[in-house]
């Protein structure tokens, strides 16, 4: 070897590491004497062995709590208990609602708190989704969710992720999957299919053919898929029909659910009727127990509704009686002489409705003149006021960062992880309101459910900032300074609001806002709540063996 | 692989293997920090290093028994931790089928040695550290289980199921692949000449 070679890497670096033999050792050691350039390599690669084990060693974040105790035997022994007691939580929270929610629905109902608005309408009476589970409400999965996630998080220490998640997911599967359960469906399929007069299905029935009829009783629901159908038999549970003509002229006890282009309803429907139609005809003799909700070209109310009814229509005609509200969205509304309006009469329309004077309404009809949107027609006060609100918010963001600089900065970090932001900002935007909508249904948590909601409007108007934040970051660079912070913030919130005032664009922007500012909250506030440094637990690896070793990288002679 | 100077748990590791729960306790307390750091610095994800370091201590106290006294315990915790680590990383790596081509056939650039202090200089800890977790599993392992359990040669060669002679290969791939990473947002071009 001589000074004018220059030694290869591999035998550098195996010489730091001492697995040279001490002959070759020897030869390498005088080289880098002579050999700056060699020496130069050898003392690099020595430096970045420092560096690697330096970095590695370094405490950056402190010893997870779940681990502050060992729970191989917990977890090992502790499966079934957590199933049972999930278990046990799914019966629990069905008889709370047994016991309590629907009572209270009902007393509420008698009180005469029900049917009054679209909120409750939707919500409270389940107009849209009652009924999609045959057994189980929303409230009770959601209950359930809520009751679970809770368990899972006050539990995490304790319990292994995967096992938690699995435990949640089998009770969830074990719920949905035991209620189908207790009844058989049946599939029929045909020409012209039919459950003829005085057959009895007990258990759901799906129907598909071109003419399919239901002349005897289901004891159960009605899926049915066809050209026509008629509906002259008993149905006890619900009836969902995709179907061209619908015509109902039995009894339904439960709801139904129609995608039709047109339904004539002359029987007995025991709970609401959600219809998606051209054209909607409650004859005379028809009946809707409890609500309609429709969106349709006509709509003609001849027969009784029990509760409210929404519509969203081009015309509609009432001759027949409405128990609730009616609340209406369209071209044009006639009320007959024979109509009846026992609750609150709206309509919002181009023109007014027209309304006979022998017409019973509770009160006056009241009309809103349809606006166009304001969209199309912005003018200079539109965005005068945006950009006072744009103000507001940079005045907001510049309070909130100086109230809270560590948290700011915290989540706008956390809005940096974008996958983890949008998917718990989906999570919190929606799931949150319902939760405290479902907590507000009892006394206890009215307190709990009003006060979630409040913070839930703020932080609402504080996801612009968040996000703002990030896009100033993006456009000036990283800073957590309070002032270079403040500035990010202005001309990040500046730019949302202008992408969010981009006509048809702006809708879809400000979700995405709303949905991620959400999220870079929630996972802030998350990160908070958990626990720093477990108890008892030493910080650096103190013990006399527990500490890992530096590598032999030191360079003899060098 | 042994602490000079620093005595080994060895009344501890007795008592542990006779059954007291409050040794083991004592065990697991006093090594659970140093195997969640290697963990942590050996997998991809925070999640995944508390996870393996439960396992890690499940896997020991089944396998406590088996343990010779007469070794260094660290070093023998360290050796299952590690495997533990390289087996969950290699199954993922089959079932991703990921870093399929054969690195180990690409030539290395031999380093500017200039550019190559410089790159070091400039590096913090906590660069290092995010750049390890970019690195191919083979490589994260490699300089974990030299740099920071401080395993010998023989153990990285056993526990990555590779000859000997090819561990100071793989160290050497593993921070070219590092210093590529760190070279990545800087403008020092680390490899210089063939």
């Amino acid at each position: 070897m001589t000074p004018n070679k220059h030694l290869d890497e591999m035998t550098l670096l195996l010489y730091v590491e001492r697995q040279l033999d001490r002959e070759r050792a020897q030869e390498v050691s005088l080289h880098t004497q002579t050999c700056t350039r060699c020496l130069t390599l050898l003392r690099a690669l020595d430096r970045e062995s420092r560096l690697l084990t330096r970095a590695m060693l370094e405490q950056d974040e402190p010893f997870p709590a779940r681990l502050a105790e060992f729970r191989g035997a917990v977890k090992r022994s502790m499966q079934w208990i957590w199933g049972l007691v999930f278990g046990l939580a799914v019966l629990g929270v069905y008889t709370l609602y047994a016991s309590y929610i629907e009572p209270w629905e009902l007393q509420l109902e008698q009180a005469g708190f029900g049917s009054t608005n679209l909120l409750s309408l939707m919500v409270f009476q389940g107009a849209f989704w009652k009924g999609w589970q045959s057994m189980f409400t929303l409230f009770e999965v959601l209950a359930l969710a809520v009751l679970a996630g809770s368990a899972a998080f006050a539990f995490r220490k304790y319990i292994r992720r995967g096992s938690a998640l699995a435990m949640v997911f089998a009770s969830l599967g074990l719920l949905l999957a035991t209620t189908p359960a207790a009844s058989a469906s049946e599939f029929r399929k045909g020409e012209s299919v039919s459950v003829a007069k005085g057959e009895n299905i007990i258990g759901d029935v799906f129907i598909t053919g071109d003419h399919v009829r239901v002349d005897g009783t289901v004891d159960g629901d009605v899926f049915a898929f066809g050209h026509q159908l008629d509906v002259a038999g008993h149905v006890t549970g619900d009836v969902f029909c995709f179907a061209q003509g619908t015509r109902i002229t039995g009894r339904v006890d439960g709801n139904i659910r129609a995608f039709t282009n047109n339904i004539t309803i002359s029987g007995d429907i025991g709970r609401n009727v959600l219809s998606f139609n051209e054209v909607l005809n409650l004859d005379p003799n028809g009946k809707i127990g409890h609500s309609l909700t429709v969106f349709g070209q006509t709509i003609t109310l001849d027969g009784r509704t029990g509760r409210d009814v929404v519509a969203f229509f081009d015309q509609i005609t009432l001759s027949g009686t409405i128990g609730g509200s009616l609340q209406g969205k369209g071209k044009s509304l006639t009320i007959s002489p024979t109509a009846e309006i026992d609750g609150k009469a709206e309509f919002e329309g181009a023109k007014p409705a027209t309304v006979s004077p022998g017409a019973k309404l509770a009160s006056p009809l009241q009309f809103t003149k349809h606006q166009p949107h304001a969209n199309y027609e912005r003018g200079v006060g539109y965005y005068i006021w945006r950009l006072i609100w744009t103000a507001a918010f940079v005045l907001l963001g510049l309070v909130i960062y100086g109230l809270f600089p560590r948290f700011a900065v915290d989540t706008v970090e956390a809005g940096e992880h974008y996958g983890a932001a949008f998917g718990l900002g989906v999570l919190v935007t929606f799931g949150l309101p319902i939760a405290a909508i479902i907590a507000c249904v009892t006394i206890v948590g009215l307190l709990l459910g009003l006060s979630t909601l409040f913070l839930y409007v703020i932080v609402l108007l504080c996801t612009g900032i968040v996000v703002g934040t990030i896009v100033g970051q993006w456009l000036l660079g990283r800073t957590t300074d309070y002032w270079p912070l403040v500035a990010r913030m202005a001309l990040g919130v500046l730019l949302v609001r202008l992408v969010t005032s981009i006509p048809f664009i702006g809708f879809w922007a400000t979700l995405a806002v709303v949905l991620w500012g959400m999220g870079a909250i929630s996972l802030a506030v998350y990160r908070r709540l958990q626990p720093v440094v477990a108890p008892n637990i030493p910080s650096v690896p103190t013990g006399p063996v527990g500490s890992p070793l530096p590598p032999n990288t030191t360079v003899g002679g060098i | 692989m042994s602490a000079p100077g620093k005595t080994e748990p060895t009344d501890l590791v007795v008592r542990a293997r006779t059954g007291d729960a409050e040794a083991w306790g004592d065990l697991y307390r006093e090594f659970a920090p140093a195997i969640f750091r290697f963990c942590r610095r050996a997998m991809p994800t925070h999640e995944d290093a508390e996870d393996a370091t439960m396992e890690i201590f499940m896997k020991l106290r089944d396998k406590l028994s088996q343990f010779d006294h007469t070794r260094s315990f660290s070093a023998w915790l360290y050796k299952v931790a590690a495997n533990h680590c390289w087996d969950i990383l290699r199954r993922r790596k089959g079932r991703q089928n990921k870093e399929t081509e054969n690195v180990d056939d690409i030539p290395l650039e031999h380093p500017d040695p200039n550019q190559l202090e410089r790159l070091i200089e400039e590096r913090s800890n906590e660069e290092v550290r995010k750049a390890l977790g970019k690195l191919g599993v083979r490589a994260r392992m490699a300089l974990v289980m030299r740099y920071y359990s401080d395993m010998s040669y023989d153990e990285i060669a056993d526990a990555l199921g590779v000859q000997r002679a090819f561990v100071g290969v793989v160290l050497l791939r593993a921070r070219h692949e590092l210093r590529q990473v760190l070279g990545e947002n800087s403008a020092l071009a680390v490899g210089g000449t063939r």
